[in-house]
């Protein structure tokens, strides 16, 4: 057994096999895994906001979708990867509270963030090959680089293997 | 406000005397509406990097109920009132005036929910009430919402609210405590400014 490697908030880790990268309550926030299936590195980042070109200061990049997805590719490279054999799991994006009328967008970040990881995974080549995404419910995500499964889980809904 | 430095000790004790007369005005407010006494904690205002916001309210897995309401003219916020779950049906109960057991879960549920986020809009309400009569500021509020989750996902994305603004969060903590019961059932309001509100605050209390 490998000791879980904990990503929080804006947090970005890479790791060679073997690895357990895990991610407790995502909320609006992604949790994105990006793997090699041949020699089973992975990275995961837990991003929290779609777009940098408003923040002052970036002091980590993982914050948002537009710096991380870069970010976690280059750092992947350095392990040596083959970015043909990489792949991307992702999961989060929910939005938690939901009010009628004005004040959704407001509330509505996790739908963004969706959007824009989507887009910067596509913009990179990186096929996404599974996902749970948006809704109203918080999620916990676990990868582990042996089995390259992406665990899910929901309060009171219980576990998804992805 | 994204440059902690940018916050002096006077602005902090400001805040803080805000999240005093706001608790204040709400544990009386829950008191009324309970027939209890209702005691506060005194309110915590500290500056805390948004990516250890979460791990600053408790376990990230602890199950929780938080009901959000928000205001938005002179002074737009989000404002939380958060209790872990099992305690948060607890306090639903003092005030459904009928017994639950018989029905299936889901309406429970539903009633439940909205006995709290009644609540919640009352504590809340409240406490916007006692910055409405600092500032001179009206302050209508919207319908409360109500989420159940893990306390990780709610701070997730009051961090992600706060993540807008720069790498800091400005949390007012103040806990609320019914007496008389068997078991203490606190909760937490949190105060989240719109981008740019906290100084309209601040220069409206005459230290900014």
């Amino acid at each position: 057994m490998v000791q879980p490697v904990h990503v929080g908030m804006a947090d970005l880790v890479v790791s060679k096999h073997p690895a357990q990268l895990v991610t407790l309550g995502l909320g609006s926030c992604i949790g994105l895994v990006i793997y090699d299936q041949l020699s089973k590195s992975a990275g995961m980042v837990h991003i929290m906001l779609p777009d940098s070109r408003e923040a002052k200061d970036i002091p980590k990049p993982g914050k948002f979708a537009d710096t991380a997805v870069p970010l976690l590719l280059s750092e992947l490279t350095k392990l040596g990867v083959n970015k043909a054999q990489l792949r991307a799991k992702m999961a989060g994006g929910a939005q938690m509270f939901s009010m009628p009328g004005k004040d959704s967008a407001i509330f509505a970040v996790g739908a963004r963030n969706i959007e824009a990881t989507l887009k910067m995974l596509t913009a990179a080549g990186v096929r996404l090959v599974a996902s749970d995404t948006g809704g109203s419910k918080g999620r916990s995500v676990e990868f582990s680089t042996e089995t390259m499964i992406f665990t899910v889980k929901t309060l009171g809904s219980g576990t998804k293997e992805l | 406000m994204d440059q902690d430095s940018k916050f002096t000790s006077i602005h902090m004790d400001a805040i803080r005397e805000v999240g005093n007369i706001g608790t204040g005005n709400a544990a009386t407010a829950l008191s009324k509406l309970l027939g209890r006494m209702v005691d506060m904690d005194v309110p915590v205002a500290e500056l805390v990097p948004i990516y250890d916001v979460a791990a600053h309210y408790g376990p990230p897995d602890t199950p929780v109920c938080a009901v959000l309401i928000r205001t938005e003219e002179k002074f737009s916020c989000s404002l939380i009132f958060m209790i872990e779950e099992h305690r948060a049906d607890l306090l639903a109960n003092l005030i459904i005036p009928m017994d639950l057991s018989g029905m299936d879960e889901e309406t429970q549920l539903e009633i439940r929910n909205s006995a709290l986020s009644e609540q919640g809009n009352i504590i809340l309400g409240a406490f916007l009430n006692a910055l409405s009569m600092i500032t001179g500021w009206v302050l209508p509020t919207t319908t409360p919402a109500v989420a159940r989750d893990m306390l990780g996902s709610i701070m997730d994305l009051v961090a992600s609210m706060f993540g807008v603004l720069g790498d800091s969060a400005m949390l007012v903590k103040t806990s609320l405590h019914i007496k008389d019961l068997d078991e203490d059932l606190g909760g937490t309001v949190i105060m989240i400014p719109d981008p740019g509100s906290l100084e309209t605050l601040l220069s409206k209390l005459g230290v900014l």
